[in-house]
């Protein structure tokens, strides 16, 4: 009789071991994307300085911005709207830079935040929320200043 | 009459750099898509770029491609996870993967003239800082100031020193991934 309540309990924690585990591995592979606008900003600052401090020492800046996982990250950066266009997902990708910056931040906008980004005005300051995915460099094979890019953008007010 | 000639001066100047802006003959995209799928029995798995930056000299025939490789976006965030991590293509060590090359038969493409042409590229890709020589096609497209480049060609994953001898990735990811590249250039 003892026997049998052992084993009973036994039965019960291994089955309730393999749901837990099942689920949480269910969780794990289905686990959603990040969602960077609900996520807190990690840094808050202008185009300009994000730039200079990518140009100022590249390794430095990607050791501190990049993040091994890829969920890098995730900016507010304040600046003059210079162009505003669209990518191949029809998603608004807006260039903040200033005159005289040798590169500047493009900030592509998601499906939910484009249209936001389309009544931008050029010439006016913006601050743009998103997530950093690589930084500015001048490319010898380019022979051009690439920007610090931001994905995943939407405007905020600070 | 001295302001007079100082100002031609300017003006001469001025006329010579446009000019020589325009035969510079170099092509700038940061319209761009690069998007690889890998198919295996086990799943099929995409990921989608729109971060890089390209550039086409249209006399010398170079063509040069830079590619943020944390801008790839997967539909899994796991997935997404491995492939930025260390035992993948350590992004945060490696965060641009970039090829340069060399348009073969660029007297085949009149750049001037709307129309489909096909074009040769041989030169080299870097990944992980691992370089390899290339040779692959793609179509060029002019339709007047517009010129967009569209090409598909595999990679073999192990010639880039990313390799998986056990675990999940082993069996889902395909030893060889189709990557496909569309870019739109303007001049610069």
């Amino acid at each position: 009789m003892k026997r049998k309540k052992i084993l009973r309990i036994a039965a019960t924690l291994v089955i309730a071991g393999l749901l837990i585990g099942g689920g949480v591995g269910l969780y794990m592979f289905n686990m959603p994307q990040r969602d960077v606008q609900a996520a807190k900003a990690d840094y808050t600052l202008t185009g300009s300085q994000i730039v200079e401090e990518y140009l100022a020492g590249r390794e430095a800046a990607n050791s501190k911005y990049l993040s091994n996982d890829g969920d890098s990250k995730i900016l507010i950066v304040t600046g003059v709207v210079n162009k505003i266009s669209d990518d191949f997902s029809g998603q608004k990708v807006v260039l903040l830079k200033s005159d005289g910056d040798k590169a500047g931040v493009s900030a592509t906008f998601t499906p939910e935040t484009s249209s936001k980004a389309a009544d931008l005005q050029i010439g006016t300051t913006v601050s743009i929320k998103g997530v950093i995915r690589s930084g500015a460099t001048y490319d010898n094979d380019l022979g051009l200043y690439e920007n610090v890019v931001l994905e995943k953008c939407d405007i905020v007010t600070l | 009459m001295k302001k007079l000639v100082f100002l031609s001066a300017v003006l001469t100047m001025f006329t010579t750099m446009a000019v020589s802006a325009q035969v510079s003959g170099k092509l700038v995209s940061s319209k761009t898509q690069i998007k690889f799928f890998s198919s295996t029995p086990a799943e099929d798995i995409q990921a989608v770029n729109l971060t890089s930056v390209s550039t086409i000299n249209r006399e010398t025939g170079e063509v040069v491609f830079s590619v943020p490789m944390q801008g790839f976006e997967f539909e899994k965030a796991l997935m997404q996870k491995h492939f930025n991590g260390e035992d993948f293509l350590n992004t945060q060590t490696y965060p641009k993967a970039k090829l340069t090359g060399k348009i073969t038969n660029l007297d085949k493409i009149d750049f001037t003239k709307d129309g489909t042409y096909t074009a040769t590229l041989e030169g080299e890709m870097t990944i992980k800082e691992t370089t390899k020589a290339v040779k692959e096609n793609g179509t060029v497209t002019v339709k007047g100031d517009l010129v967009e480049v569209q090409s598909k060609f595999n990679l073999t994953l192990a010639d880039f020193g990313i390799t998986f001898v056990k675990g999940k990735p082993s069996t889902n990811i395909a030893k060889a991934v189709e990557v496909s590249v569309l870019s739109q250039y303007l001049a610069e």
